[in-house]
C-alpha cells in the first residue's frame, strides 16, 4: 500500500481508536489512580479470548460472548487486584506483567481451548477453520450499505468500523473526563499522591483502587474485542507485552496527566508504526519489511526513553504537573 | 462523663521489641486529654493503634461504645476518630481547597459512575461542600492560600491545614500527634485557641501528644503519663505533675531544664 | 523413575548455577540501585551474541568468546549506567522501570537488525553425549559445568573476602549505614554494573551454550526466571541468590519429574517461575534470606 492509498490511513486510524481506548483503560489506573499496570495487555487478551472461544466452540451469539469477554476482564482484574494492590510500585509492576504473562503461556499451551500458538483459527482443531468474526463483518457491511444509500458515498467496511471505534472512543473519553473531575476523581487524585492521608479522612482507600482496576479492565476487555473484530484471526503473538508499553508510549506521547491527549498520542504512535511499516523513503528503504518489525519496535523502545528522560510531560503536557514521580 | 475512647492492654511488638507493652486508659467524651511521655514511650504508637493504622497484638479498643480493635484506618475515621499526623501529610500536588474538599463525609460524587447517573445531586453536595471548605479555611486562618498548592505551604501552614482536613471529615474526637510540633510560635497560639474553641463550640473531644509542658498544663483536662510502653500516670495536670513516678521518668531520660522544673513544681 | 530423577537433579543444578550466577549479579544491581531493571536479560542475549561474533565470525574459540563476552557485557552494562541510567535517577520506580523496558527493547531489537532472528548456536559439538553412569549430559552441559566450576569459587572469595565484594554487600544490606561508614557509594554502585554486566556475560553464554541453540528472544524467556530469583533470594542479598538460583533451578527440572504423579510438563515449567513470583511478591516479598522491610 502507497503512502496516497486512502485505504492504508482508514486502516491506520481504526487501529489508532483501538489503541487509543486501550490507552485509555491505561489511563485511568495508571495516570488516574496511580497503579503501574505493566500487564493491561492481559484484559484484552482475555476479552478477546473469552469472546472466541464461545462464538466459535459453543456457537454463543456474538453479542453475548462479547458482553462474556467483558466480564472475564472484570473478573481478571479482581484476581490481579485483590492480592496486588497493596504492593509497592516496582513490585506491583513487576507482578502485573508476571500475571500477563502466565495468561499468553495458558494461551500459548492449552490448544484444545484456545488454538495453541496457532490462535483462534485452530481452536476447532486442526482440520476446521474457526473464524468468530461473520456476525461482525456481516453487520459492518450493513451499516456501511445503509450509509452508503443514505449519504451517496460508498463507504468501505473499514471505513465504518474506523467510524464506530472513534465514536466509541470519543465518547469513552467524555465519560472518563467527567469522572475525573468528579469527587471520586478528586479522591483518585489524593491517593495517588498520599494514600495513607486519604484513609486517615475516611476513604476507603483499596476500594477505589480496585474501581480504577476495573473500569481499566472494562476499558481493556473492550480495546481486545475491537482488535479481535478488526483483525479477524489473533494469537497469542497480538498479546505480547510489548502491546502494553505501546499504551504507555501512547500516554507518554500525549502528555501523561491529559486525558484530551490521549487521542493525539494514539494518532502519533500509530502514524510512527504505520509508518515504518509502509513508507519506502531513505534510511527506511535500507530495511527489508521483515526487519521493519524490529525497527519499529527499537523506535518503540528509543522513544520511551527519550521522552521519559527528556520530555515527560509529553507533546502537550505542562511541566508543572508532571505527575510519574512516585 | 462517659468514656468515649477506651483502650483495654494494649500490646504491639515490632521485631521482639515491645514498643507498647500493655497500655490502657480511657478518654472523656467532650474533654481534652494530653498524652506525654520520653521519647520512645510508645505514644504514637498508640495512637496508630487506636486510629486503625496498626493492629495491636493483644488488646482492645472501644470508641463510642463499640468495639473497634482491629479495624482499619478509613473505618475508624469514618467512625468519628480521626487522627492528624506528627509531619502533615498533605498532599501536595493538590491545592489547599481540594485539600479540604476532599475530606468532607457523604458524597454521593466518590461512587463511580455517580458523575454519569445522578449530576444533580452529585453538583448540590458539591456546592455544600465547596461552602464548608471555604469557611473552615476561614476558620484556620488559610482562606487566602485556597488557590495555592499544597506543596507550597510552610510547616506551620500545613499542620493548620492538616487539621482543616482532619475537620472537614466531621469527628467526634481528634487525635492530634505533636501540634505545635514545627509551627512557629504566632500559629502556635492560633492553633492553641482552635484547640480550645473546638471543644467548647463544637463538642469535640480532643486527645494530644505534646512535649511542651506549659501547653499541656493550660490545655488539658487530663494528663496520661507513658513510659516504655505502659501507662504509668494519670490525672488532672497538678496531680501528674507532683508524681513520683513521672518525675523519675522524665530525670532518667531529659536533663536540663524540664526535669528540673518538673522536680521544682513537685517540690513546691 | 530414579534415573529419570537423577537426570532432572543433574539438569536442575546447571540450570540453576546459571540462574545463581547471574543473579548474583542482578539481586546486587536491584538492591544497590534500586530498580527493577527490565533490560537485564537483554543484557544476556547481547553476551551471546557477542560470543557469537567472537566464535563462529572470528573464529576465536570459547575460552576467548567468553572473556569478550564477559568484558563487552560489563562496558555495556557500564555504560548505559553512566549514559542513561545515573542522569535520570530519581525520576521515581515507575518512570525508571519504563526507561528500562525502553533499553530493553531497543538492545533486543539491535540484536534482532544486525543478527535477524535466526537460530544460531555457538562452535560446540551438539550432537555428543557424554555418558555419566546413571546420567547424561551433552557438551554445551560439560562446558558450562567447566565454566561454573572457575567462577562460582571466584565470585565468592570477591564477595566474602575483597574489600570491594564486602563493601558492595554492605551497600546492599543497607544503605545509609555503609555510606556513614566512609564507603564510596557512587563508586560501588559503578562496580556493581561491572559485575553484573560481566556476571550476565557469562550467564548469557552459558545459557547459549546449555540450550544449545538460541535466538535473539534468549534474554526475554529469561528475564522473569532471573526476577524471579532476585525476588526468592531477598533483593539485594548475594548469598541469597546463589542459593534461590539453585533452588529455582531444581524446582523447575524436578517438577517434570515423573514421581509425582507424573510430573508437569516441561513447557509449563516458566509458568512455574511466574506463579512463584508473584506468589513470593504478595506473601514473602523479602524471599528467603533478605529482610522484611516495611514497605
Amino acid at each position: 500500500m502507497g503512502v496516497f492509498n486512502p485505504a492504508f490511513w482508514i486502516f491506520v486510524s481504526v487501529i489508532a481508536g483501538i489503541y487509543a481506548i486501550m490507552a485509555l483503560g491505561l489511563y485511568v489506573q495508571f495516570s488516574l489512580a496511580g497503579l503501574p499496570n505493566f500487564g493491561h495487555v492481559a484484559f484484552m487478551a482475555v476479552a478477546a479470548y473469552t469472546m472466541a472461544i464461545l462464538a466459535v466452540r459453543y456457537q454463543v451469539p456474538l453479542l453475548w460472548s462479547s458482553l462474556a469477554g467483558i466480564v472475564a476482564a472484570i473478573a481478571l482484574a479482581f484476581i490481579f487486584g485483590i492480592p496486588t494492590l497493596r504492593l509497592r510500585a516496582d513490585y506491583l509492576a513487576i507482578a502485573t506483567v508476571a500475571g500477563g504473562e502466565i495468561i499468553r503461556y495458558l494461551a500459548m499451551n492449552l490448544p484444545d481451548l484456545t488454538g495453541g500458538p496457532v490462535g483462534s483459527m485452530a481452536m476447532l482443531g486442526p482440520t476446521k477453520l474457526a473464524m468468530y468474526n461473520g456476525g461482525w463483518q456481516a453487520m459492518l457491511g450493513a451499516i456501511s450499505r445503509a450509509v452508503s444509500s443514505f449519504l451517496g458515498v460508498t463507504l468501505s467496511r473499514d471505513a465504518v468500523m474506523a467510524a464506530i471505534v472513534w465514536i466509541l472512543a470519543a465518547l469513552l473519553i467524555i465519560l472518563i473526563w467527567r469522572l475525573e473531575r468528579s469527587p471520586w476523581g478528586r479522591v483518585q487524585k489524593g491517593i495517588r499522591e498520599d494514600d495513607v492521608a486519604v484513609a486517615a479522612v475516611g476513604k476507603d482507600v483499596v476500594a477505589f483502587k480496585m474501581q480504577a482496576l476495573v473500569l481499566g479492565a472494562v476499558l481493556g476487555g473492550l480495546s481486545g474485542l475491537l482488535l479481535a473484530f478488526q483483525i479477524g484471526v489473533f494469537s497469542p503473538d497480538d498479546f505480547l507485552p510489548t502491546l502494553t508499553f505501546y499504551a504507555y508510549l501512547i500516554l507518554i506521547l500525549g502528555g501523561s496527566n491529559r486525558i484530551y491527549a490521549i487521542p493525539v498520542g494514539a494518532i502519533a504512535f500509530s502514524l510512527l508504526y504505520s509508518g515504518t511499516r509502509f513508507l519506502n523513503f531513505f534510511p527506511l528503504s535500507l530495511f527489508d519489511s521483515g526487519s521493519r518489525a524490529f525497527l519499529r519496535l527499537f523506535l518503540v523502545g528509543a522513544l520511551l526513553v527519550l521522552f521519559m528522560a527528556l520530555r515527560p510531560q509529553g507533546l502537550l503536557g505542562d511541566r508543572r504537573q508532571l505527575m510519574l514521580e512516585k | 462523663m462517659s468514656v468515649l475512647l477506651e483502650l483495654s492492654e494494649l500490646r504491639k511488638s515490632f521485631g521482639g521489641v515491645a514498643a507498647v507493652a500493655g497500655a490502657s486508659f480511657g478518654v472523656a467524651d467532650g474533654s481534652i486529654t494530653a498524652v506525654i511521655g520520653p521519647n520512645g514511650a510508645g505514644k504514637s504508637t498508640v495512637f496508630n493503634l487506636a486510629s486503625g493504622f496498626m493492629r495491636p497484638d493483644t488488646g482492645s479498643i472501644r470508641f463510642g461504645g463499640a468495639d473497634i480493635t482491629g479495624r482499619r484506618a478509613d473505618a475508624v475515621a469514618r467512625a468519628g476518630l480521626v487522627r492528624a499526623f506528627q509531619t502533615a501529610r498533605v498532599l501536595t500536588r493538590m491545592t489547599v481547597e481540594e485539600n479540604m474538599r476532599l475530606a468532607a463525609r457523604a458524597q454521593p460524587g466518590e461512587r463511580l459512575g455517580a458523575a454519569w447517573l445522578m449530576p444533580r445531586a452529585v453538583a448540590r453536595r458539591e456546592e455544600e461542600v465547596c461552602a464548608r471548605a471555604a469557611e473552615l479555611l476561614g476558620l484556620i486562618r488559610l482562606q487566602h492560600l485556597a488557590r495555592d498548592y499544597a506543596g507550597a505551604l510552610s510547616g506551620g501552614q500545613r499542620k493548620l491545614l492538616e487539621l482543616g482536613r482532619a475537620l472537614m471529615a466531621e469527628p467526634r474526637m481528634l487525635l492530634l500527634d505533636e501540634p505545635m510540633a514545627g509551627v512557629a510560635p504566632v500559629l502556635a497560639e492560633q492553633l492553641l485557641d482552635h484547640i480550645r474553641v473546638l471543644r467548647a463550640e463544637h463538642g469535640i473531644t480532643i486527645c494530644v501528644i505534646e512535649h511542651d509542658m506549659d501547653v499541656v498544663m493550660s490545655l488539658s483536662d487530663r494528663v496520661i503519663v507513658m513510659d516504655e510502653g505502659r501507662v504509668i500516670a494519670q490525672g488532672t495536670p497538678e496531680e501528674v505533675q507532683r508524681n513520683d513516678k513521672v518525675i523519675e521518668a522524665y530525670l532518667g531520660r531529659l536533663a536540663g531544664a524540664e526535669a528540673d522544673r518538673l522536680a521544682e513544681q513537685a517540690a513546691s | 523413575m530414579w534415573q529419570h530423577f537423577a537426570q532432572l537433579v543433574i539438569n536442575g543444578v546447571i540450570t540453576g548455577t546459571i540462574l545463581a550466577l547471574t543473579g548474583v549479579g542482578a539481586t546486587l544491581v536491584f538492591g544497590i540501585q534500586r530498580i527493577a531493571n527490565f533490560a537485564h536479560g537483554e543484557y544476556l542475549t547481547f553476551a551471546a551474541y557477542l560470543g557469537l561474533i567472537l566464535n563462529a565470525s572470528l573464529g576465536q574459540n570459547l575460552i576467548v568468546a567468553t572473556f569478550g563476552a564477559v568484558i563487552g557485557t560489563a562496558l555495556l552494562a557500564l555504560g548505559l549506567h553512566y549514559l542513561v541510567l545515573r542522569p535520570l535517577r530519581g525520576r521515581g520506580l515507575v518512570a525508571m522501570s519504563l526507561i528500562t523496558v525502553g533499553i530493553g527493547l531497543m538492545l533486543r531489537d539491535v540484536v534482532f537488525l544486525v543478527a535477524g532472528p535466526q537460530i544460531r548456536q555457538l562452535a560446540i559439538d551438539q550432537s555428543a553425549v557424554y555418558d555419566l553412569g546413571i546420567v547424561r549430559i551433552s557438551p554445551g552441559q560439560a562446558v558450562a559445568i567447566g565454566i561454573t566450576l572457575v567462577v562460582a569459587p571466584a565470585l565468592a572469595i570477591f564477595l566474602s573476602s575483597t574489600g570491594t565484594g564486602k563493601a558492595m554487600r554492605a551497600v546492599a544490606d543497607n544503605r545509609d549505614l555503609a555510606a556513614i561508614s566512609g564507603i564510596d557509594i557512587d563508586r560501588i554502585g559503578a562496580y556493581v554494573w561491572i559485575l553484573a554486566g560481566g556476571l550476565a556475560g557469562i550467564g548469557g553464554i552459558l545459557f547459549a551454550v546449555v540450550q544449545g541453540t538460541f535466538d535473539p528472544n534468549l534474554g526475554y524467556q529469561v528475564l522473569f526466571l532471573i526476577f524471579t530469583t532476585v525476588v526468592l533470594g531477598g533483593i539485594g542479598s548475594a548469598y541469597g541468590a546463589l542459593v534461590a538460583g539453585l533452588v529455582l533451578g531444581l524446582i523447575m527440572e524436578l517438577s517434570t519429574w515423573s514421581g509425582l504423579a507424573g510430573g508437569l510438563e516441561p513447557r509449563f515449567k516458566p509458568l512455574l517461575a511466574f506463579v512463584t513470583l508473584i506468589l513470593l511478591l504478595l506473601y514473602r516479598p523479602q524471599g528467603l534470606f533478605g529482610k522484611a522491610r516495611v514497605l
